[in-house]
């Protein structure tokens, strides 16, 4: 035990204090004035008229009918799609242009233009494995 | 079954008897406390009085599990804030200097006694773990339950505490913090 905590333990040992006789009769008194309260288990329910389980049989069904109701009250889904090929989800750029139309550079550029789409493609279907 | 056990047995089934001789001994500690906690003697005996009857009408409620002790201070610890109104924040508020309960009990000490300063120096709640740690050897966990506090909370706060009453033994007043 180190300085404070002993300190601390003799200072409070210091305080000098007693229970006077009129204390503890006083106490004395209150105590056997009070009732313990007892652990008293949960009350259990309480015995009902009929037509209270009625009535609560009848609420009970009136709510089931109105929730299945409301349920059922939805619109059809829509029929089930076929699932999507991972193909499809690839978008094609068509690139049709008219060919009279185009000069010599332009039509050069376009000819590269869907080279690369094209190995782009390819480089896509390989990767996912088709 | 121990003999504290037996006693709280025999109280719960309604024996006033088995009570007094369970709470016998508790009896002075909890005074003790409660002196240093109230504005007067007279005060301190009521808060003692109430507690005692609050522990033996919800004696049931009792968890074995924690030292009966810990219980009792639990409830004299909430019996002793209720003398305060909302307005006082602190206990060394409703302090008389010249009927202090506490200052009159230690009247013929020559020395000073520490409670005396750590009532200036730390807030109620710390100034109560502190005191169930070294007046009543209580352990971090029992403290906790008492004052429904976290056992982080409680060590942390009595370490702080210690340090304020350290810094406060060595005179070094001016630098001391008042804790709260």
């Amino acid at each position: 035990m180190d300085k404070l905590a002993r300190q601390l333990q003799e200072d409070a040992q210091r305080i000098e204090v007693s229970i006077s006789d009129e204390l503890d009769r006083r106490i004395d008194a209150s105590l056997r004035a009070v009732t313990p309260e007892l652990e008293s288990p949960r009350p259990g329910p309480a015995a009902r008229p009929p037509l209270f389980w009625w009535a609560s049989t009848i609420t009970g069904a009136a709510a089931a009918i109105a929730v299945i109701a409301l349920v059922n009250w939805r619109a059809p889904d829509p029929p089930d799609l076929p699932p999507a090929s991972v193909a499809a989800a690839i978008p094609s750029i068509d690139l049709k242009v008219e060919a009279a139309v185009l000069t010599g550079p332009l039509q050069e550029e376009l000819d590269r233009l869907q080279s690369d789409l094209k190995k782009a493609e390819e480089k896509v279907r390989r990767d996912i494995g088709l | 079954m121990s003999d504290e056990l037996k006693l709280i047995a025999a109280a719960k089934a309604g024996s006033v008897d088995a009570f007094t001789d369970l709470v016998r001994a508790y009896r002075p500690r909890l005074l003790r406390f409660l002196l240093t906690r109230s504005p007067s003697h007279a005060d301190a005996e009521d808060v003692l009085q109430d507690t005692l009857i609050a522990a033996f009408r919800y004696l049931h409620s009792y968890d074995p599990r924690w030292r009966f002790s810990t219980w009792l201070y639990r409830i004299a610890i909430r019996n002793a804030a209720r003398l305060r109104s909302p307005g006082m924040l602190e206990i060394g508020d409703l302090r008389d200097e010249e009927n202090d309960p506490l200052q009159q009990c230690i009247a013929d000490s020559e020395t000073d006694n520490l409670w005396v300063s750590a009532r200036e120096v730390l807030n109620d709640e710390v100034y109560a773990a502190m005191w169930l740690r070294y007046a009543e050897d209580m352990s971090v966990n029992d403290i906790s339950q008492a004052l429904d506090r976290s056992a982080s909370w409680t060590k942390v706060n009595l370490m702080r505490g210690r340090r304020v009453l350290e810094t406060h033994m060595n005179g070094d007043a001016g630098q001391s913090e008042a804790y709260g």
